[in-house]
């Protein structure tokens, strides 16, 4: 063996015996840690998609709503597995098929129906009897919660099948500092804003109702639009991000006018109705006809370029505040609004409200446990931890009176209009979403991105209405099948 | 006990091919025929309905699919070969660093492909916006294909040049050849069944494209990159109960594959080139 070899292999050795080494010690470390905790008889497995690796919040809100639930409750060690949302129904058959599922998960309203339909989650009615003698701040049931949120966790029958855990709407969300800038010379944009007792401009507060129509809105967003002397955009009035998942933004315009995307049992869609149509055609003349949009990037997000300051409106989640603050750095001068009644409307603001749930699986083998952790997180105490960590308002009606909810609004004014929002909302659609978008999205996006062609009648779709009608019928083929297995699963667990 | 020897050599490793292997493909025959769903399981059979919808159904996007599939492997392998094969020509020639150049080349071969893919995402971004327009999408993900696999393929040509007897060269040049009649008449005859082997791989992989969609285009834009392996994941995983669906999709993918390479085997089966 030559020197040179010799030399490498003694370096091999001593690299791999210092790495064991350094694991005996931090193993030793680590049982050294838990040496004094004492054992608990019963382990609860509890899944979850907010990740503390993507944002630190987490890690604080589950070492919280932990230490608090497990003083509570000595006999119960809560275990938190984090999973990503895109890998969650995929890992969970998996972990069911598997023997090896969670006890408890957060489930979102994309999927909780489903769930319950193949048979993986628990009806809680049960429980939820029980639970009505606790005392009011403690109890989960229906009249503790804003009715926009108890709408995703139930079937036709009345099985509840989650507890909703926060309450999240779609909103258009506004840049205070471009809106201040242009209040002070049109009295138009002035007019958003709140006023005070003496008369003075708020600018810190949009009111609720401050864009009073479509039109309104369009007129709005030409004005904030500014471009150079060469014609380029320096600052955009709206933003629509027109690939894959932007076509989300069709729901809660369509709910504005008087339109809805599917019906609530799940056996039909709605959307190429009139109302469907004039939305799609008001969407897609923002972009091409009154150009207060900036160009269709793929790789650009809407929050990029309104984090930037380069556009003075776009629409976001309810939940979405918290997090332009963090990736801001500290900048919290925007507000959020409903959205205005398009002309078919019924005058009224809308958008699109849902509650992300707790379910309980359905072989869970320590159900009394995990009730009672669905129970603590969706108390009153849950929510006013999950305010304090995260900054999300909650879905029961006692956090809005609570002290804590109103000096959060002071802190952060963004907040003020979010509970009207909420309760403005239609039930979001929720049949099947991934199979729904796999059908409706592409037709939607080529109808934002080609839509100049497609009215010359020279596009890859003949019409805006026959494109939103071949959705439609798709869309109908994946609500036939999808009820037509319920059936058949239903069947085969001896239900019907 | 000396007969048996070698079959027990090659028992474990039989035995992972044929549990991971077929009989997962067999299941994912016996799915097909039903109205499956990995968690509640056959729920009734459908016989050739997953088959029936997969081909005729008007919102079935089985043809769609295939076609950009189709364009896609066109585009890989006649990339693959167009870069491939002279980057290993050169190599050959390097005097120096011929290792350096075949380590270097051959990086994104290892390089993990949702690693690749999200560095092209936003380098596509930058050069034109090419993930951005139905005409440029599926020509961008080719690009990504080929790039990723020229170093793999340049190495197996390598082994194939290296493999070629210098006379045969020396024969040539004696009879006057230039260095592009050299090219024609030796280089490419004797590289046959290297050239058959890389497209068959490459057509094979390229038919399986699936990770530079779901990261970089989920599809679109207007379903421009939907491709088959992109259509039977999002039913099979991300749709209840479709289990079944796809897996008729997968079996019909199987046998689109299996006759392309089929025909090409029958069409270029390996054979002597130049008597020695």
């Amino acid at each position: 063996m030559s020197p040179k070899r010799i030399l490498l292999t003694f370096f091999a050795v001593l690299l791999l015996t210092g790495v064991f080494l350094r694991a005996g010690l931090t193993r030793a470390l680590v049982d050294e840690l838990f040496a004094n905790e004492e054992e608990r008889p019963v382990t609860l497995r509890v899944w979850d998609w907010w990740s503390p690796s993507a944002n630190e919040e987490y890690g604080d809100y589950f070492a919280e709503i932990e230490r608090r639930f497990e003083a509570q409750n000595p006999d119960i060690d809560v275990v938190y597995q984090i999973v990503p949302f895109g890998n969650y129904v995929q890992k969970l058959s998996t972990a069911m098929v598997g023997n090896a599922p969670p006890d408890v998960f957060q489930s979102s309203v994309y999927w909780a129906e489903g769930f319950y339909q193949r048979g993986m989650l628990r009806p809680l009615n049960d429980l939820l009897e029980k639970n009505s003698a606790a005392a009011p701040a403690e109890q989960v049931t229906a009249e503790r919660f804003l009715p926009p949120a108890w709408r995703h966790n139930q079937a036709a029958d009345g099985t509840v099948f989650g507890i909703p855990q926060i309450i999240d709407a779609q909103c258009l969300i506004w840049n205070l500092d471009i809106l201040a800038a242009a209040a002070a010379t049109d009295e138009e944009i002035r007019a958003l804003f709140v006023r005070r007792a003496d008369g003075s401009v708020d600018y810190d507060h949009l009111r609720f109702d401050a864009v009073r129509s479509w039109e309104h809105f369009r007129r709005l967003t030409k004005k904030l639009t500014v471009r150079d002397a060469d014609g380029e955009l320096l600052q955009a009035g709206f933003v629509i991000h027109a690939y894959g998942g932007g076509a989300g933004m069709f729901s809660p315009w369509l709910a504005a006018n008087g339109g809805r995307y599917q019906d609530a049992a799940g056996t039909k869609a709605m959307f190429a109705s009139p109302e469907g149509v004039e939305t799609m055609r008001f969407m897609a003349q923002l972009y091409w006809q009154d150009e207060v949009c900036p160009p269709f990037r793929r790789q650009i997000s809407d929050t990029e370029l309104f984090q930037e300051g380069k556009v003075a409106c776009m629409v976001a989640g309810t939940w979405s505040g918290k997090d332009i603050m963090r990736n801001t750095l500290g900048w919290g001068h925007f507000a959020k609004t409903a959205f205005p009644p398009g002309p078919s409307g019924t005058g009224e603001h809308k958008t699109m409200t849902w509650g992300n749930m707790l379910v309980v699986t359905e072989r869970c083998q320590e159900v009394d446990a995990a009730w009672r952790y669905v129970q603590f997180v969706c108390s009153l105490e849950g929510n006013l931890i999950r305010s304090r960590t995260l900054g999300y308002n909650g879905p029961r009606r006692d956090f809005y009176e609570t002290e804590q909810w109103k000096k959060a609004m002071q802190e952060r004014p963004y907040l003020s209009n979010v509970k009207e929002i909420c309760l403005a909302g239609d039930k979001l659609r929720h049949t099947e979403i991934i199979a729904v978008n796999h059908q409706a999205n592409p037709v939607i996006e080529t109808l934002l991105l080609r839509f100049p062609e497609i009215e010359a009648g020279e596009g890859p779709q003949p019409s805006v209405e026959a494109a939103l009608r071949e959705a439609q019928r798709n869309v109908n083929g994946v609500f036939d099948r999808y009820n037509e297995q319920v059936r058949r699963w239903r069947a085969k667990r001896g239900e019907d | 006990m000396q007969k048996l020897l070698p079959y027990l050599y090659i028992a474990p490793a039989f035995a992972v091919t044929i549990v991971f292997s077929f009989v997962s493909m067999g299941i994912s025959l016996w799915a097909s025929f039903y109205h499956y769903d990995a968690f509640a399981g056959a729920a009734a059979f459908a016989g050739l309905d997953n088959y029936r919808r997969a081909l005729f159904a008007d919102d079935s996007y089985f043809w769609l699919s295939l076609k950009n599939t189709a364009f896609y492997v066109l585009m890989s392998v006649v990339g693959v070969l167009l870069t491939a094969l002279p980057l290993a020509l050169l190599c050959q020639k390097a005097k120096r660093f011929q290792a350096l150049f075949r380590t270097l080349y051959f990086l994104p071969s290892i390089t993990p492909g949702v690693v690749l893919a999200l560095v092209f995402y936003h380098l596509f971004g930058v050069w034109g916006q090419l993930l951005d327009n139905a005409w440029t999408a599926l020509p961008a993900l080719a690009v990504l294909g080929v790039w990723s696999g020229a170093g793999y393929n340049m190495v197996i040509f390598l082994a194939g040049l290296t493999e070629i007897p210098n006379h045969f060269y020396e024969a040539a040049e004696i009879d006057g050849a230039n260095k592009w009649q050299q090219f024609r008449h030796v280089t490419v005859p004797l590289l046959r069944n290297t050239l058959v082997f890389v497209s068959v791989m490459t057509i094979i992989g390229s038919f399986q494209v699936f990770t530079s969609v779901y990261i970089m285009t989920e599809g679109g834009p207007e379903r421009s990159t939907e491709v088959i392996a992109y259509t039977i994941f999002v039913n099979a995983f991300a749709i209840a109960g479709q289990m079944g669906y796809a897996s008729a999709l997968a079996w019909l993918l199987f046998a689109v594959v299996f006759v392309f390479v089929f025909v090409q085997m029958r069409v270029f089966r390996s054979r002597r080139i130049y008597d020695e």
